[in-house]
């Protein structure tokens, strides 16, 4: 015979080791006292029958002792049984309810995964840029090192610098020397422009990679003049040999120099991000000088040393050296930089912002399920109430509504991961470039651990609050009520109240965030950069043949090809050359020396010298163009004249400055006729006359001042960038960008070619501001549709509720335009207590944005006033559906208890 | 199946609480009596011993339990055979007679 389990959890089941203790007490209480009966009777007295039977016994304490080690582990297996199947029994529970009211599930759940999804979608690029370590064994190592002007600016390092920190460091187990650059690779049959970087001695010392293919530099190929010999990346590898270890041994072409392929990196390892190729800087030889300031450098701090070690180091070297060297050196001092804070330090704060907006969208949503979630308990309160008559305790009632929002929680995480990774994908398909490292992006464990540990955050959360509103209050009166009454009164208004007007205050964060970054994006979009952006193609090109005695001239007849083929295609107004994009810096920029007149002669070893002399010296952005750049770019002349054919190679030369130049070197002046020297920059010590000026153009970051310029001609100086840029202005870019593809090619079909708009130049500039206001302004709209519902809801319930009375006042001859006034005024009540915390809250909180922000202010009174108003009017008209409603009352029909 | 007789022995006591519950539902004491009267005096357990006994098969589910009143209106724990102690009951009774057996003939044919 078996005793059915529930009589015995009933009966038995002993619920701690002091219940088992004390049960066994018992059982040997009542065995001594029939003992002890039973030798009474035989006549024993009684104290000796006590003592007897206590004798007969044994040893009590050695018995519990005993049965405690016996029975615990079967106590805890039983509670643990017991756990399991009221769980069980729970989720069965419900499931139930959930198939009864498929409304409230599903729209719960949903709002929880957009909540859920937005977190974690945003956290997945946290987490793949900022979280995950660098792709390279013992990343912590990594560090960027860094000159430091008198300014306390970061500076390149020039070679003899370096090679003194090379020497004379003690933390650094390696390091090297790397630059960015372009090949312009044939192979194959193709031609492609790769980002190739020239690197030193250490560089894959530092970065701990060895190829996966071939072999890495040898000491035979870091020698001067040594044949040119490349590593290349895993990707390029691909592209141009398919995967084939021919590869190795291979001979391509950088324009005419031969290079021969030796090996091939791992998938993953390319830095700089996007390199291609790598070859040993040495055969090029090095640059004497202390200021040419062209190298970048990165190390690897010694096992068991921090950066900030390395950072004291590389400081001590560095000062030591410029003690040494004085006015020779323009490095101060030195620092090492974390390689990946020098990676990603510029978007941290940018995605912590973006990560807390989303938090905020979550915080919304939670609270939408929450007013849900209470209105229902008030439904259920009846339900709850007979549970508790027949004997569920608060704890069991509390552990069945946890069940039911882990339930919902559930499904919201997995809705929510979903929406992850779709969102995930959105953002790299919009690929800013601002964002370092963007391709490693993936949904790894660490973002599933995130999902599902905001998840479970929120059933938590909102499970107590159920249990709290479900089993508060008195439940006999709860029983009693008729269903006319229902609904918890005063007090669940006041709770649901509260938590729309937090949503509303939220929202009115997210809103005014986006409001600033939209104002600020338009201010930004309005400016002037000082040269045409629409209808503007670029052709990016490279002729790169620069040990040919003849270069110049063989270079400039290519390009008036290119010109002459640019101006035959239809649309094209004009057509100019420039060694650098639009929006860019120049292809350099240095200190050039103000000479009395064209006659001078200056060696080069003279320069460093003549710079201490900071009257005659002028800082500017260096950029070769042709005759016909200016007016291609539609920049004015605003004195003088640009290029024109009196300019000729070999004849006394010209140069063109913008007018911030002129304006800060010879303020009182006319800088015409002036004569500069900028012969640091390319090699070529001939004077530069000035014979123009003309308007400022904004490069780079359309944020910042014009910067000081100085055009030379592209006719008479080689400049030192392989690359060039055709620049056609026509009314229509695609098919300009076709025809001149077709066209270019006939000329030379052994340059690559990238074609590009300065629209979309430009339009990656601003990248980071557009990323942030599409991200904020989503959410922004999520928080509103979210707060909007929130508000609908819990008009409709306060409708709901005081039905008798606003029937009453009907029957009374309210009309309908006072009972629609009537339920507005708590809709207003609600938004602008909600507009008021928001607003105030806004103020802190946009405080965060002040660096993202151009021309606007953080307190921008067009942004707070009209998110303010917008919020407002959104919350009459979600308050004016219900508000409707009750003005069409029956008022018999509500009476009568309907 | 033959056994360590050590263990024969340690399962003496099982078997005789086992048969005396074979009777019907007692509290601790009336097995304790039980035993004693049938055993005609000779055998005289430990009480700490015997509840040893009775909680670990209880443990090992040949018995169960339940709180009830006695005769003279006390609370008590009634223990009660299972399925499963009836079945064991069957088998140790066995082995247990064939030990005796054994025993009985080799100090009978000194």
């Amino acid at each position: 015979m078996r005793v059915p389990s529930g009589v015995r959890r009933a009966f038995h089941m002993p619920a701690s080791t002091g219940q088992i203790a004390r049960d066994l007490e018992e059982e040997v209480d009542f065995h001594m006292a029939m003992r002890a009966q039973s030798l009474a009777r035989r006549g024993l007295t009684d104290d000796e029958a006590v003592a007897e039977a206590h004798r007969r016994f044994g040893d009590v304490q050695d018995l519990r002792d005993y049965c405690v080690s016996l029975e615990v582990p079967h106590m805890q297996r039983a509670q643990l049984r017991e756990r399991m199947y009221s769980v069980l029994q729970d989720l069965r529970f419900a499931l139930r309810q959930f198939r009864r009211s498929p409304g409230f599930a599903i729209i719960a759940s949903v709002t929880l995964a957009l909540g859920v999804g937005a977190t974690t979608a945003i956290f997945s690029v946290v987490n793949g840029v900022i979280l995950r370590p660098l792709p390279f064994s013992r990343p912590g190592q990594l560090v960027q090192l860094w000159g430091i002007d008198a300014n306390g600016k970061h500076l390149h390092f020039a070679d003899p610098t370096f090679d003194h920190l090379a020497a004379e460091n003690h933390t650094l187990r390696a390091v090297a020397e790397y630059n960015n650059g372009g090949f312009s690779l044939s192979a194959n049959g193709t031609v492609a422009r790769v980002n190739a970087s020239g690197v030193s001695k250490q560089f894959f010392d530092v970065l701990d990679v060895r190829p996966e293919l071939g072999r890495s530099f040898a000491p035979e190929d870091q020698q001067k003049g040594a044949p040119m010999v490349a590593v290349i990346s895993h990707g390029l590898w691909m592209r141009l040999f398919g995967g084939s270890a021919a590869a190795i041994g291979a001979i391509v072409k950088n324009g005419p120099t031969s290079v021969t392929i030796i090996g091939v990196l791992p998938a993953g390892s390319e830095f700089p991000a996007g390199t291609d190729a790598w070859y040993p800087r040495e055969p090029f030889g090095e640059d004497a000088s202390y200021t040419a300031h062209n190298w970048n450098v990165i190390g690897r701090v010694k096992d068991g040393l921090t950066p900030d070690a390395a950072t004291h180091d590389v400081s001590m070297v560095l000062r030591r050296l410029h003690a040494a060297l004085g006015e020779a050196t323009w490095t101060f001092d030195g620092t090492a930089i974390p390689l990946r804070d020098q990676i990603v330090g510029k978007v941290k704060v940018l995605l912590l912002l973006i990560l807390g907006a989303s938090g905020v969208l979550l915080l919304i949503a939670c609270a939408n399920v929450a007013n849900l979630l209470i209105a229902r308990m008030a439904v259920r309160q009846s339900e709850i109430a007979v549970r508790v008559a027949i004997g569920a305790g608060r704890g069991r009632l509390a552990q069945q509504l946890l069940i039911e929002t882990s339930l919902l929680a559930t499904v919201g995480c997995v809705g929510g991961i979903v929406i992850a990774a779709a969102g995930t994908r959105a953002l790299l398909v919009l690929r800013p470039t601002l964002i370092p490292r963007v391709g490693e992006l993936s949904l790894d464990w660490r973002v599933l651990v995130f999902a599902i540990g905001v998840s479970a955050a929120t059933a938590i959360a909102l499970g107590l609050l159920a249990a709290w509103r479900g089993t508060r209050g008195d439940l006999r009166a709860a029983l009693s009520q008729s269903q006319r009454t229902q609904g918890g009164g005063g007090a669940s208004y006041r709770v649901r109240g509260s938590l729309v007007v937090l949503q509303l205050a939220m929202t009115v964060v997210l809103l005014i965030g986006a409001g600033l970054l939209g104002r600020s994006f338009a201010r930004l979009m309005t400016i002037d950069p000082g040269f045409r952006t629409h209808g503007m193609v670029v052709a990016a090109t490279a002729y790169d043949d620069s040990h040919d005695p003849d270069y110049l001239a063989k270079r400039s007849l290519y390009y008036q090809q290119l010109t002459e083929r640019a101006r035959a295609i239809r649309g094209v107004t004009s057509v100019g050359i420039s060694d650098a994009p639009p929006f860019s810096n120049g292809s350099s920029n240095g200190t050039f020396l103000v000479l009395d007149n064209a006659g001078v002669k200056i060696a080069p070893n003279d320069m460093d010298a003549l710079f201490r002399d900071k009257t005659h010296t002028g800082y500017a952005t260096y950029r070769t163009a042709s005759s016909g750049y200016f007016r291609a770019m539609g920049i004015p002349i605003v004195a003088g004249r640009v290029f024109d054919d009196g300019d000729r190679a070999g004849g006394p030369q010209a140069a063109v400055i913008n007018a911030a130049l002129a304006h800060k070197q010879w303020p009182n002046e006319n800088a015409i006729g002036k004569v500069i020297d900028f012969g640091n920059i390319d090699g070529d010590m001939t004077p530069l006359t000035i014979v123009g000026v003309v308007g400022d153009t904004r490069e780079e970051d359309l944020a910042a001042d014009p910067a000081a310029a100085v055009y030379v001609d592209f006719d008479q100086r080689t400049g030192n960038s392989d690359e060039m840029y055709v620049i056609m202005a026509a009314a229509d870019e695609a098919p300009v960008i076709a025809a001149a593809r077709r066209s270019f090619t006939d000329v030379r079909s052994d340059v690559p070619m990238r074609f590009l708009t300065v629209e979309d130049i430009i339009g990656r500039s601003v990248e980071s501001q557009r990323f942030m206001l599409l991200l904020v302004g989503v959410f922004g709209a999520v928080a509103l549709l979210l707060a909007t519902l929130g508000v609908y809801s819990v008009i409709s319930y306060l409708v709901a509720q005081r039905g008798r009375e606003i029937s009453i006042r009907v029957a009374l001859g309210a009309s309908a335009p006072e009972i629609v006034g009537l339920v507005l005024k708590q809709g207003v009540v609600l938004s602008l207590v909600g507009a008021a915390i928001g607003g105030v809250a806004a103020l802190a909180a946009t405080r965060l944005l002040k660096n993202f922000l151009y021309q606007v202010s953080t307190t921008d009174p067009i942004a707070f006033a009209s998110v303010l108003v917008v919020l407002c009017g959104v919350a009459l008209l979600a308050s004016y559906v219900p508000a409707r409603r009750a003005a069409a009352f029956e008022p018999m029909d509500v009476l009568r208890g309907g | 199946m033959p056994r360590d007789a050590s263990d024969l022995l340690h399962g003496t006591l099982d078997v005789l609480i086992l048969k005396t519950l074979s009777w019907g539902a007692m509290h601790g004491y009336a097995v304790a009596e039980w035993i004693e009267h049938r055993g005609g005096g000779e055998l005289v357990i430990v009480d700490a011993a015997l509840y040893k006994a009775l909680h670990r098969l209880e443990e090992g589910g040949a018995i169960t339990s339940e709180w009830g009143l006695s005769d003279n209106n006390r609370r008590a724990k009634y223990y009660s055979l299972t399925a499963r102690g009836r079945a064991r009951l069957r088998t140790e009774s066995e082995t247990w007679k064939r030990y005796a057996h054994a025993v009985g003939r080799i100090i009978e044919s000194s």
